[in-house]
C-alpha cells in the first residue's frame, strides 16, 4: 500500500502542476440567466425586464388604447447618467425589440437609425434618377414622422467600501408628444450589492 | 539495501521524473509561475497571429490567451494601454473591456479566492484583479477613450466607477476617493453633455484631495483637444517584512512637475499633473490581505522554529540512548514541520501593471480650425525646460469640431 502512495502523491502533483491550462469548452446559457462573472452593475436582463414593464403600460395607456390608428413612436437611444459604463446601443436594441413583442399591434415604431440612412441614400438616388420605385416614375420620399418620442435614461447612486459595493439604478422611461407635453413616465428599479472577497480587500 | 526498500525508491525517482517530464515541454511560466503548456502556447501564439496582433502587443496577447482567467486582466491592463499608445484605441477598448468585467466580478466564496488564502498557496495565484490604484486607473483610461468617441455618458461612468474602485481601497478615516484626474474627466463629460452643475460639483470635490499635484486649469465646454500626457514610470511593487509578506511600493520620482503647451510662441495652457500614480497607490489603506500574509509569515516562522526544536530534541534523545521509536518520531516530525515551513508561501503578490506611468497630466485645448503645430513642454519645479514634443493637430472648417484626444508619452 505504501509504495502506491508516492506514486500517487506524484501523480496528483502532476497533474495540478498542469492543471491551470485554461478551459476551452463552451457552452449555452440561458441569456436571461444572470452570468458566472456577477458584478453589481446594470445586465441584459434588467434592460429586458424594464422594457418589458414599459411595454406593458404603454399599451394601456388611454392615448394609445383609444388612438384612431396606432401611433407612431420614435425610440431615442438610451442615455447613460449612471455610474455603470453600458451599450446604450445594445440595450436601445434591446428596448425596441421588447417593445415590438409586446406592442406590436396597439403601436408603430419608427425605425430613425440604420435604415433611415439607408433611406436617405435611396432618395438620393431617385431623385438623381439611378433608381426609381417600382421602375415607373421618381417621387420623392417622405419619411414618416412620429406622434410620440420614447426616452430612457438610466440613473444610478453606486457606493464602495473595502468589503464591496452598491449599485442602484433607476430606468426612468418618458413618452413625450410632439409637443412636448409628457404623456407618460415609468420607472423601473434595481438594486444590487455584492461583497469582494477578503484576500482582494 | 534491501529489495523492500528499493521498490519505494525507485517509485520516487521514476515519479519524479514522470513529473518532471509531464512539464518538460513547459518551458513557458504565467505570470503567477504556473507552468503553460506547449500546446496552450502555440494556439495562443496561433490566436495571437489569426488576429492580426500589432507585435508590440504580442506578447501580453499570448499571455492573455494562455494563463487563463489567473492572469487575463494583469495582461489585458498591459495590452490595453500599450494599443493605446500605438493608436490601436479598438484594440485598447477590447481588452479593457474584458478586464473590466473581470474586475468587475466579485469574489466573495470563491474557490480561486479561497484558496489563495492557504497557507501553502502564494497570494499570486489568485486571479489578479490589482490594487484600488491598477482597478482605478483601468476604469480612467477606458474614460478616455469614451470621451474619444463623443459617448460621454459612459465616459462619466466610467470617471465615477474609477473613484468607487478608490473607494474600494480606502481606510475608515479617510472615506472619499481622491482621483483627482476622474474628476477633472467627469467635469469635461458632464460639460459635453450640457451639464455644467455637475461639472461644477466634480470640480469642486477635486479642489479639496489631498492627492492634488498643483494647479489644473479647468475644464471647457467648448475645448476640442484634450491632451493626455503620460510621464515617468508607474509604482513599483516590492516585497517587505520577515518573509517577503509585506507589499510595499517603490517609485522612480518625477523630474517633471508641470508641463505647458504652446502655440505660435502663445502660451495656451500649463497645468500641474492631474494624478499622481504613486501617491495613489501608496496611500491607500491597509489590505485585508495582508492579515492573511502576516499569518502565513508567522506560521512559517513558527514552523521553522518547531522543527529546529524537534530536530535538537530527536538528536538528543537518540544521544542519550533512550528510546528508537521516541527519536525516530521526533525525527519524523521535524521532518513533517520543516516540510510545512518549506512549503508555506507567505509573499506578497507583486504582478503589477508594469507600464503605468507616474503621473498623468490632462490639458484641454479649445484650437482654431486649421492646422495647429504646438510645442508641448516638460517643466521641473523651478521651471527649467526637462523635456520637449511637438504635436501636429488639424481642426476640421466644418461644423462643430468632436472632442479630440492625443495620448502622449514622456
Amino acid at each position: 500500500m505504501k509504495r502506491l502512495l508516492l506514486p500517487a502523491a506524484a501523480l496528483a502533483a502532476f497533474l495540478l502542476g498542469c492543471a491551470e491550462a485554461p478551459d476551452p469548452s463552451v457552452r449555452y446559457v440561458d441569456p436571461g440567466a444572470q452570468g458566472q462573472i456577477a458584478g453589481t452593475g446594470l445586465e441584459s436582463q434588467d434592460i429586458s425586464a424594464a422594457a418589458q414593464k414599459a411595454a406593458q403600460s404603454i399599451v394601456a395607456l388611454p392615448a394609445i388604447v383609444k388612438a384612431a390608428k396606432p401611433p407612431v413612436i420614435l425610440i431615442a437611444p438610451v442615455t447613460n447618467r449612471s455610474a455603470n459604463p453600458i451599450d446604450a446601443d445594445l440595450y436601445t436594441t434591446k428596448l425596441r425589440g421588447t417593445l415590438m413583442q409586446y406592442a406590436t399591434d396597439k403601436v408603430r415604431f419608427l425605425a430613425r437609425d440604420a435604415s433611415a440612412k439607408a433611406n436617405e441614400r435611396e432618395q438620393e438616388l431617385r431623385e438623381s434618377g439611378a433608381v426609381q420605385p417600382g421602375g415607373t416614375a421618381t417621387t420623392g420620399r417622405i419619411g414618416a414622422t412620429y406622434d410620440y418620442v420614447l426616452t430612457a435614461e438610466v440613473r444610478g447612486i453606486s457606493t464602495a467600501n473595502k468589503r464591496g459595493q452598491s449599485d442602484w439604478f433607476l430606468v426612468a422611461f418618458k413618452l413625450v408628444d410632439f409637443q412636448d407635453m409628457l404623456l407618460w413616465e415609468s420607472q423601473y428599479e434595481v438594486k444590487k450589492e455584492g461583497r469582494e472577497n477578503a484576500i482582494y480587500r | 539495501m534491501p529489495r523492500r526498500r528499493v521498490f519505494p525508491a525507485i517509485w520516487a525517482v521514476a515519479s519524479a521524473a514522470a513529473l518532471s517530464a509531464g512539464c518538460a515541454g513547459a518551458q513557458h511560466f504565467s505570470s503567477s509561475g504556473t507552468p503553460i503548456s506547449d500546446e496552450v502556447w502555440a494556439a495562443a501564439e496561433a490566436r495571437v497571429r489569426a488576429e492580426g496582433i500589432p507585435p508590440e502587443l504580442e506578447l501580453e496577447t499570448i499571455g492573455l490567451y494562455s494563463e487563463g482567467r489567473q492572469n487575463s486582466v494583469l495582461h489585458a491592463m498591459r495590452a490595453g494601454l500599450t494599443a493605446i499608445r500605438i493608436g490601436r484605441f479598438d484594440l485598447a477598448k477590447r481588452f479593457f473591456d474584458g478586464a473590466i468585467s473581470e474586475v468587475e466580478a466579485l469574489q466573495e466564496g470563491a474557490p480561486q479566492a479561497e484558496r489563495a488564502k492557504s497557507v501553502f498557496v502564494a497570494e499570486r495565484e489568485k486571479w489578479f484583479k490589482g490594487e484600488s490604484y491598477e482597478r482605478a486607473a483601468l476604469f480612467f483610461y477606458r474614460g478616455l477613450l469614451y470621451l474619444q468617441d463623443q459617448d460621454f455618458g459612459n465616459a462619466a461612468a466610467c470617471f465615477k466607477r474609477c473613484q468607487l474602485q478608490d473607494l474600494r481601497g480606502s481606510e475608515a478615516n479617510v472615506p472619499e476617493a481622491d482621483w483627482g484626474s476622474a474628476e477633472w474627466g467627469l467635469a469635461l463629460a458632464a460639460l459635453k453633455q450640457g451639464h455644467p452643475e455637475d461639472a461644477a460639483v466634480a470640480l469642486a470635490r477635486a479642489a479639496k484631495f489631498p492627492s492634488r499635484q498643483g494647479d489644473l486649469p479647468p475644464p471647457r465646454a467648448n475645448q476640442n483637444l484634450l491632451l493626455v500626457i503620460e510621464a515617468g514610470e508607474g509604482p513599483i511593487k516590492v516585497r517587505g517584512g520577515r518573509q517577503g509578506e509585506t507589499l510595499l511600493y517603490s517609485e522612480l520620482p518625477l523630474l517633471t512637475s508641470a508641463f505647458e503647451v504652446r502655440r505660435g510662441g502663445t502660451l495656451l495652457a500649463r497645468s500641474a499633473a492631474a494624478e499622481n500614480l504613486f501617491f495613489q497607490a501608496s496611500t491607500r489603506g491597509e489590505r485585508e490581505a495582508d492579515r492573511f500574509l502576516a499569518d502565513k509569515a508567522d506560521f512559517t516562522e513558527g514552523a521553522g522554529t518547531a522543527a529546529t526544536v524537534l530536530g535538537i530534541g530527536a538528536l538528543g534523545t537518540a544521544a542519550s540512548g533512550q528510546s528508537d521509536i521516541a527519536a525516530a518520531a521526533l525525527g519524523a516530525a521535524a521532518f513533517g514541520t520543516a516540510i510545512a515551513a518549506a512549503s508555506s508561501r507567505p509573499e506578497a503578490d507583486i504582478r503589477r501593471w508594469d507600464n503605468l506611468s507616474h503621473s498623468i497630466f490632462l490639458i484641454g485645448l479649445a484650437l482654431p480650425q486649421g492646422a495647429n503645430t504646438l510645442e508641448i513642454t516638460g517643466l521641473d519645479a523651478s521651471g527649467r525646460s526637462v523635456e520637449h514634443q511637438t504635436l501636429e493637430f488639424n481642426v476640421p472648417d466644418s461644423g462643430r469640431p468632436p472632442l479630440a484626444v492625443r495620448f502622449l508619452r514622456f
